[in-house]
Formats: structure tokens, C-alpha cells, sequence
């Protein structure tokens, strides 16, 4: 069927290459090596028509995009008011992985964290009391991919292993996890990223054979494969529930690609990245997603306009972001950075609203808790954190050789904030009295 | 021989390529600064609701600090 159309193409649009089928049939009776050289000759002009209407089409999807790009998204958010200079604060360090944080999920009870390790551990954290829950030892080490079952009774995780695998969490702390792990996926190349879909049932891979797939949790069953990056596939994430059964996926091929599960088929796809994209998330509402790549960038796409609308980014920030999450209501933007820093980003404005130290190794995961009230973060230094706000910054006032520092409390029930020096401080020796009183 | 298999594979590739980006360049798109005001909308209204944007109580907050008492 395709054949038939690009040879209506041809004959429509380029008179001069036309050659009808009947003299090349002729011309193939002769003896077998210049039969071969034609029929290579044949493909070769096939191929040559295939990349022309491809680049045809590329220019004209360019174009098509470009005529509804009227604005860009921070000018359309002149109007909204700015958010200021945030001070955010480490509420709880976890502490017990022997090597590096690769990977971290929240369950839905907005408290219990899994994390998983490159010593092949994955730990299962009450984040309020910092105790560990359960603990399971996996066959390989780098363990790249964990995820929370909806339920709160299960997690997965896989890594070097190429596998992803379920463990049921027993309420008994001595029961033996790994008695009861449950191989799922089969890839083959490292998993990279995991996620359940809205129940405990099918669970979504991805993975550096450059492919996603789709599994039934209970027979193994593979359900949907998805097939279209070009090279490993680094991060997912499944559309909010409302708006439907997509989801995006990131890949070392700088692409992010949008996928309809049912079908397996890639119905929109971004290419605007100068590098691997490490992490993909929805917005809130599901009309768009923000990415994360080693470009050291984080760009928000719009899925409606099929576009890129904003890019995150300063010329001071240079190493690549790890991962990426938003706010409850969309309005902040979180990355992980490389440089073992979190910047927090005003997605409406594009400007960066505060930035948080703490880490003493790159941070290489972030993701906010369901209910929106912390966010927490896992590096490479081998621990996690749970941070939240707690100052806005309002300003600064000068009287004679004197400068205060005002705060607002970001908790309303805390008193607001004033610190006076004689002179401009640094901001670490700031931070630290800011903490102090906290 | 196995150029042409070669150069069959490059063709098959070639033709998802083709068939892909037609869906791609089929679809239908809003306008940019519609989709920015979607946007914007979405934010406003969860604003209030958005603990790590507004804050929220320190007594209500579950990450509060835990302080021992101090001795006046």
C-alpha cells in the first residue's frame, strides 16, 4: 500500500525520475549479477524517494507547528504575579543505603518512601519517623528503577537484572521478601524506569534496549510494546488518570515521546533537547509535560499546541538535570541537578525561584509526596532527603550601615522573620541563621 | 544478497519513518498562547490548595521539625 503511494507520488510530482514497471521487469530477464545490481539500484531509488518525502514531511510538520507559535508562555504570564525568592529546608535526612540513590517513589499514603541503591538495595522508609520498614536485597546491583504499587501492598523494582520485578510487602517485618518476588518484565537490556498504571495489575517498563512495554503483573504477560526511540529509553511517566491512557516517555535520542497504550502507536513526538532526556512528568492537568536532560535544561511541552512552550535554564547552571517533578498546582517546577543542587523554577515566568544545597553528591531523583506537602530527593551521597519550604524572602531595607533581611513564614501560624547585619552577609552564613530559627 | 536485505531493512525503517511522521503532521493543534492560558488557569485555580506554594500550618504540617524543649 505504501509502494502504490510514493509511486503516485513520484508520478504526480517528478516526471523525470518516472520509470514505468514493465521495462524494468524486461530488463531483469538478463543473467543474475546485473539483475542484482538493478533490483539494488531499484531499492536504492526507493529508499532515496522514502528520505525526501520524510524530509517533506518534517519540514512541513516544522511549519504547521510554527504557524500557531503567536506567543511565547512567560509573555502570556506577564500579568500573573511573581512568586519571589524561596528558602526551602530539609525537614528529614534518610539514612541507610551503603551506595547511591539511583531511584525513589512515594507510596499513596503520602509518608512511606521505597528507595532503591546501586549495592542492589531497595528500602522501604517511613518518612515521617525516618525507620526503615522493609528491606529486600536484589540479585544485581545498580538497581535504576522503583516503583510504589497504588495499593501501598507492593513494589517494583529491576535494573542490571533487565528484569522488573514485584515484591508484596508483608506487615510481617521477619517474613523473607525475596521469597515472595515476582518476575514481571523481561527486557533485553537494563531496565531504566517502572511505573504501575492506576492499579496493582499491569505495570508500565522502559528500558536501555530502546524499547517500553506494557505487563499483566499476575501471568507475566507482555500486553503492549512500544517501539520508536532510536536509542535507550532513560524515563516514563503515565498521563494523570483523568486525561486518558497516554504516556511519555525520554530517551537517549533527545526525544520525547508521547504513546497511546492501547494501540502501542507514538502519537506526538519533541525534539528539542541537545541531549539524553533523563526524566519526563506530566503537568497536573495532563494537557503538557516537563522534561529534564544533560543539555542542563528543563523545557515544558505543551501537548495541545505540539510544541515546546518555555525552557528552564541559566547560563550559570551548566551540569545536567536528573530528574524533574511539578508542584500540586503546577505553578513550581523541581530538578535535580548534577551539580548536587535542587532548583526550584516558576513555570509560568521561567525564572528560578530558590535553590537548595544540601546534598554532597549529585541528586538523581525528586519527586513531590501525593498531597503536595514536601518534596524528597535521593544522590548519590547515599542518602535521601524531605525538604519543604519555609521562608519567603521579601525583601531587604538599609538604615544607615545597617541591613535587615525580612522573611514571611511560609507556614502562616510562624512568626515572620528579621535579620539584621552590618553589613551585606553571605548568603550560606544568611542560610544558616534563617535555619536556626526555624 | 545480503546488501539488498540491507537496503530492504533500510526501506522498511524508512517507511515507518514516513508513515509516522504523516500521523504526526495529521494532528490537530491549538494555538500557543491558548494552550499558555490553559495553563495559567490550571495554576490560579489550584493555587490555594498547593502546600509547597502557600504553605501550610506548621501545626498541620507533617515534616515539622521536631524540636526538644528548650529551657527558658
Amino acid at each position: 500500500m505504501f509502494y502504490l503511494d510514493f509511486l503516485i507520488v513520484i508520478l504526480c510530482f517528478k516526471p523525470f525520475r518516472c520509470r514505468s514497471l514493465p521495462a524494468q521487469r524486461k530488463y531483469m530477464r538478463s543473467p543474475l549479477i546485473p539483475e542484482m545490481a538493478t533490483q539494488e539500484v531499484q531499492l536504492n531509488e526507493t529508499l532515496a524517494h522514502l528520505k525526501t518525502e520524510s524530509e517533506t514531511l518534517k519540514s512541513k510538520l516544522e511549519e504547521e507547528r510554527a504557524k500557531l507559535h503567536d506567543v511565547e508562555l512567560h509573555q502570556v504570564a506577564e500579568k500573573v504575579e511573581g512568586l519571589g525568592q524561596f528558602v526551602m529546608k530539609t525537614r528529614r535526612t534518610l539514612k541507610g543505603h551503603g551506595n547511591k540513590v539511583l531511584c525513589m517513589d512515594w507510596c499513596k499514603d503520602k509518608r512511606r518512601i521505597v528507595s532503591s541503591s546501586q549495592d542492589g538495595k531497595v528500602i522501604v522508609w517511613d518518612a515521617f519517623t525516618t525507620n526503615k520498614e522493609h528491606a529486600v536485597t536484589m540479585p544485581c546491583t545498580w538497581v535504576m528503577a522503583c516503583a510504589y504499587a497504588p495499593s501501598g501492598c507492593a513494589v517494583a523494582c529491576g535494573g542490571l537484572d533487565n528484569k522488573c520485578s514485584v515484591y508484596p510487602l508483608s506487615l510481617d517485618k521477619n517474613e523473607n521478601l525475596a521469597a515472595k518476588k515476582k518476575s514481571v518484565a523481561m527486557h533485553t537490556n537494563y531496565l531504566s524506569a517502572c511505573s504501575f498504571t492506576n492499579s496493582d495489575m499491569q505495570i508500565l517498563t522502559s528500558s536501555g534496549d530502546g524499547t517500553c512495554a506494557l505487563w499483566d503483573v499476575e501471568s507475566g504477560q507482555l500486553l503492549q510494546s512500544f517501539h520508536g526511540h532510536a536509542a535507550d529509553v532513560l524515563c516514563l511517566d503515565l498521563a494523570p488518570s483523568e486525561t486518558g491512557n497516554t504516556f511519555v516517555s525520554g530517551g537517549c535520542d533527545k526525544k520525547a515521546n508521547v504513546w497511546d497504550m492501547r494501540s502501542g502507536q507514538c502519537i506526538q513526538s519533541f525534539e528539542t533537547h541537545e541531549s539524553d532526556i533523563n526524566s519526563v512528568r506530566y503537568y497536573p492537568s495532563g494537557d503538557a509535560f516537563a522534561s529534564g536532560s544533560d543539555d542542563a535544561t528543563c523545557r515544558l511541552y505543551d501537548l495541545r499546541a505540539d510544541r515546546e512552550v518555555a525552557i528552564y535554564s541559566k547560563e550559570s547552571i551548566i551540569f545536567g538535570v536528573s530528574s524533574v517533578d511539578f508542584s500540586l498546582s503546577g505553578r513550581l517546577l523541581f530538578g535535580g541537578y548534577n551539580d548536587y543542587t535542587i532548583n526550584v523554577w516558576d513555570v509560568l515566568k521561567g525564572t528560578r525561584v530558590s535553590i537548595l544545597f544540601g546534598h554532597e553528591n549529585r541528586v538523581s531523583t525528586l519527586r513531590v509526596s501525593p498531597d503536595g506537602t514536601a518534596f524528597s530527593t535521593g544522590s548519590w551521597d547515599h542518602t535521601l532527603r524531605v525538604c519543604d519550604d519555609c521562608y519567603f524572602f521579601i525583601g531587604i531595607k538599609y538604615n544607615q550601615n545597617l541591613c535587615t533581611f525580612n522573611f514571611t513564614p511560609c507556614a502562616p501560624d510562624k512568626p515572620p522573620l528579621s535579620l539584621t547585619a552590618t553589613h551585606l552577609p553571605k548568603y550560606s552564613n544568611l542560610k544558616k541563621h534563617i535555619y536556626r530559627s526555624t | 544478497m545480503s546488501s539488498k536485505a540491507h537496503s530492504s531493512n533500510n526501506i522498511a525503517n524508512a517507511r515507518r519513518t514516513v508513515q509516522q511522521l504523516r500521523i504526526e503532521a495529521s494532528i490537530e493543534r491549538i494555538k500557543v498562547s491558548k494552550a499558555c492560558a490553559d495553563l495559567m488557569s490550571y495554576c490560579s485555580e489550584h493555587a490555594r490548595s498547593d502546600p509547597l506554594l502557600m504553605g501550610i500550618p506548621a501545626s498541620d504540617n507533617p515534616f515539622k521539625d521536631k524540636k526538644p524543649c528548650t529551657i527558658l
